[in-house]
């Protein structure tokens, strides 16, 4: 764990440790939340069985899970591929916000044909939530600006951006309170539940990430620049550039995260003026990106999980009987205990490049 | 590209523990069987079910008192109400919705299940999960938000009825299908009805402070985002301003001082000592109503911004039509009320869909009630009752609540004008909220919003509240007929001729 560059080394221990890491998070979150059940008097039992069995426990609603998974697939995306080049990006947030915007505009204003229309449509959501993330990567370079300062403000930004265009370009003319949704050409197949085949094209986004990552010298480029600026500057890698990749990547999956609520969810297909639909997917992806270990495998799987949880929670409140705002406590405390590992890790990173800066 | 066989092994891993994750979680709480699998319901009838007969006394609203045999085992059917954004604690929409769940629990014997929405998303998976439990016979959507939820719902789940209050799910079925769907009905409100109640309230008790060298000219309304639905609210407000000042010169053969007589309205042509009287129509008491569409109906700021300038100009009580900003109208009231040290109205503002009256006791004037519990109640009935598909086929699905409304025997009123006994109701919602939120939600202790609210009713001529009583009686008699407006050429029709 010590050494910096032991991508081949002592893999096996670490594997372990961290599976090990994982199942005591798992039972410390679980345990968290039933206390915290206990003290509301709450039936823990029942409680546990109606959030897993409902989320997991039949076709419908695992559907309905992997319905909630894929867009914070896509956010954890972005926060993972930035850190694994060393940036702590949280701008997905607000480039989600473009992205889903971006699918308003293609896919409920103009009309194509269909497969060219959601062909369309989600890779301009794509490529207007890149386009949100290079402000963030030209002020990094430039400037020095630290990105999570630009990111967090132009998550504002994108809010009230978006919050304009809907409410007085992008408005629905029978229905003020929200986009015009997108039209029957811009929409994925629903497979069933809430899920549609926007799923099955997010899981490829994801592997073609993890191909990137581990199977491309651009990818192994990004990685050193993240494990170690100096060696990546000795080695001849363009640090700036590989800022500006990672940003367009985080981007390009944040606005797919967008665009998978407007295009790829029923029954609704836009965005409403609150936002409702929207908000925080881009800050869960960063809890699902660390509980998934910042591996775009990993990230799937813990957006499957938090998905779960997201879906399962109504099981607890429907047969358990608890409030809906401890079914909220309850999965924070779970997934709080689920990250903890891997922010330690990140932590322990940080400090420890800290320290190799002050000797 | 050196790395190679460890992300293989890290992939299969992070499977495996995922799996395992799941497997465990799912595992040990497999102790015992699915409690929603385990109930079996004896619905029906069919004759060899258990047959209870058992009086069911609607109370309230209902006028009479019918008794009707329950085919159904008490304590076996589940009603499940699914809350739009908000849940409990919103005092309004919402809070309504599960009141009226509680009491079809007391007097049906159902049990009631909430499901809370998050977000828009939580929407469909909400309304399925209480599909999905055997033991649920009616859903319940609130919030018009949740009309292509309920639609997409109530098709996957045809032996289960589905209501949506203020929802528009049959026209959208009629829409996309051809036909509106046999096990879902829509719950609209009469809200033109109530609003042009309040209308008359509102000129009468600006007649009533003139007389009493008061200078009331106008009466107010602060509107929401400019939708089709608060064009009902605005132009049935306007034609109860109207309607109340010629009750009032019916009544007492002159017409009402300042606000029913006075120039200031118009001149030219058409116009006969304040009044527009168009070539071959009736006169109407045009323009007596201050108007503003905010554009919002969350920005509580702008419901202050637009009622401040109405009682500058002498509106005497503003109506809330957008929801939240009641709060700004109530800020703008009361700064008013500090400025010259008053213990109460006027000025006034008036409270729209829930019993608003406590907020401010002493200076609401009445609150414009749309009950949604009510609709909640009556689904339940519907559905106990085994009346429910009736009612939608010969509805088309949409049953409208109002002053008067009657389905078959059971008489269905959803729209009023808030009266001291409902108001202890409200208060209660109020208690529960401090107790559920931990914030302060009541003004003051509930005994003495009770005598600041009776004060202020006492407060007024006895012709005041008759004048309501008639316009009422006369609405259910079918002897007055509210327009209703919908659409762009009524409204601007009505705008001519009531300013």
């Amino acid at each position: 764990m010590a050494q910096t560059p032991p991508l081949t080394s002592g893999k096996r221990g670490k594997l372990l440790s961290r599976f090990a890491e994982s199942l005591l998070a798992v039972a410390v979150g679980l345990v968290g939340g039933a206390i915290l059940m206990l003290l509301y008097g709450y039936d823990v039992v029942t409680a546990y069985r109606a959030l897993f069995l409902g989320a997991f426990g039949d076709l419908s609603g695992f559907l309905e899970t992997l319905a909630f998974a894929t867009p914070l697939i896509m956010t954890g995306l972005t926060f993972g591929v930035a850190l694994r080049s060393g940036l702590f990006n949280v701008g997905s947030e607000g480039q989600m916000y473009l992205g889903a915007i971006g699918a308003v505009i293609v896919g409920g204003r103009l009309s194509l044909p269909p497969i060219l229309h959601v062909v369309l449509a989600t890779i301009f959501a794509m490529v207007l939530g890149a386009i949100w993330s290079l402000p963030v990567a030209f002020l990094k370079i430039s400037r020095g600006v630290h990105e999570v300062v630009s990111t967090i403000m132009l998550n504002w930004v994108a809010f009230w951006l978006v919050t304009y265009l809907i409410t007085y370009q992008l408005a629905d003319p029978a229905r003020a309170e929200r986009a015009v949704p997108a039209q029957e050409t811009a929409r994925y197949l629903v497979i069933g539940s809430s899920l549609t085949t926007i799923f099955p094209v997010v899981i490829a986004v994801a592997l073609v990430i993890y191909f990137i990552l581990w199977r491309t010298t651009l990818g192994y480029e990004l990685r050193i620049v993240g494990h170690n600026q100096d060696a990546a500057r000795y080695a001849g890698i363009s640090i700036h550039r590989s800022f500006i990749i990672s940003f367009i990547i985080g981007g390009l999956m944040a606005g797919l995260a967008g665009a998978s609520q407007v295009l790829g969810r029923p029954p609704h297909w836009t965005v409403f003026a609150t936002m409702g639909n929207l908000i925080n997917l881009g800050f869960e992806g960063i809890g699902v990106s660390l509980i998934g270990r910042n591996h775009p495998v990993g990230i799937i799987f813990a957006s499957i999980f938090y998905g779960g949880l997201l879906h399962g929670g109504r099981f607890m409140e429907f047969e358990a009987g608890v409030a809906s705002e401890l079914v909220r406590a309850i999965n924070g405390i779970i997934i709080i205990a689920l990250a903890v590992p891997g922010a330690l890790e990140i932590l322990g990173r940080i400090l420890r490049r800290r320290r190799m800066k002050h000797v | 590209m050196d790395v190679k066989g460890l992300t293989r092994t890290e992939t299969i891993l992070a499977v495996l523990f995922v799996v395992a994750l799941i497997a465990a979680g799912v595992g040990w709480t497999q102790t015992g069987q699915r409690v929603t699998e385990t109930v079996t319901t004896t619905v029906g009838g069919a004759g060899q079910t258990v047959t209870v007969t058992q009086p069911v006394t609607t109370t309230q609203v209902l006028t009479s008192t019918v008794t009707v045999e329950r085919l159904i085992a008490p304590g076996t059917v589940k009603i499940a109400v699914v809350s739009d954004i908000g849940g409990r604690g919103d005092l309004s929409f919402n809070d309504m919705a599960f009141k009226g769940g509680d009491e079809a629990e007391r007097d049906f014997g159902v049990e009631m299940v909430e499901l809370i929405s998050k977000t828009e998303a939580d929407y469909v998976p909400n309304l399925e999960t209480a599909a999905r439990d055997p033991s649920v016979r009616l859903i319940v959507g609130v919030g018009f938000l949740l009309s292509e939820a309920l639609l997409e719902v109530a098709q996957k789940y045809p032996d289960k009825n589905f209501a949506g209050i203020d929802t528009f799910t049959q026209f959208l079925a009629v829409q996309q299908l051809g036909k509106p769907l046999p096990n879902m009905i829509d719950i609209v409100y009469e809200e033109h009805k109530g609003s042009a109640a309040v209308g008359a309230l509102g000129c009468l008790v600006a007649a009533y402070y003139n007389e009493g060298g008061g200078n009331y000219p106008y009466i107010g309304g602060v509107f929401g985002i400019e939708i089709p639905v608060l064009w009902k609210f605005e132009i049935g407000y306007k034609w109860g301003c109207d309607w109340g000042l010629k009750w009032y010169e019916q009544r007492f053969g002159k017409r009402a001082p300042i606000i029913g007589e006075d120039g200031r309205y118009g001149s030219g042509a058409d116009w006969r000592d304040g009044l527009y009287c168009p070539a071959g129509g009736q006169c109407w008491y045009k323009g007596r109503v201050l108007w503003t569409y905010t554009g919002t109906f969350s920005d509580i700021t702008k419901g202050y911004a637009a009622a401040k300038p109405m009682f500058e100009q002498g509106a005497i009580a503003v109506y809330n039509i957008a929801g939240p900003l009641g709060l700004g109208i109530n800020q703008a009231v009361q700064e008013i009320a500090t400025e010259r040290r008053l213990e109460n109205g006027p000025p006034f503002w008036i409270g729209v869909d829930a019993n608003q009256d406590w907020i401010n006791p002493g200076f609401i004037i009445a609150s414009m009630m749309k009950r949604v519990d009510r609709g909640v109640y009556y689904a339940t009935l519907l559905t106990v009752i085994g009346k429910f598909r009736d009612v939608a086929a010969e509805s088309n699905g949409v049953l409208t609540l109002g002053i008067g409304t009657r389905v078959g025997r059971l008489s269905m009123e959803g729209i009023s004008v808030s009266t001291l006994a409902d108001l202890d109701e409200f208060i209660q919602m109020g208690i529960d909220a401090e107790k559920m939120t931990g914030k302060k939600v009541l003004p003051m202790p509930p005994e003495q919003i009770r005598e600041k609210v009776t004060e202020m009713r006492d407060r007024l001529p006895t012709w005041v509240w008759d004048a309501l009583t008639e316009l009422e009686s006369k609405i259910r008699s079918g002897q007055v007929e509210v327009p209703m407006v919908l659409t762009k050429d009524e409204v601007d029709r009505w705008r001519e001729l009531l300013g």
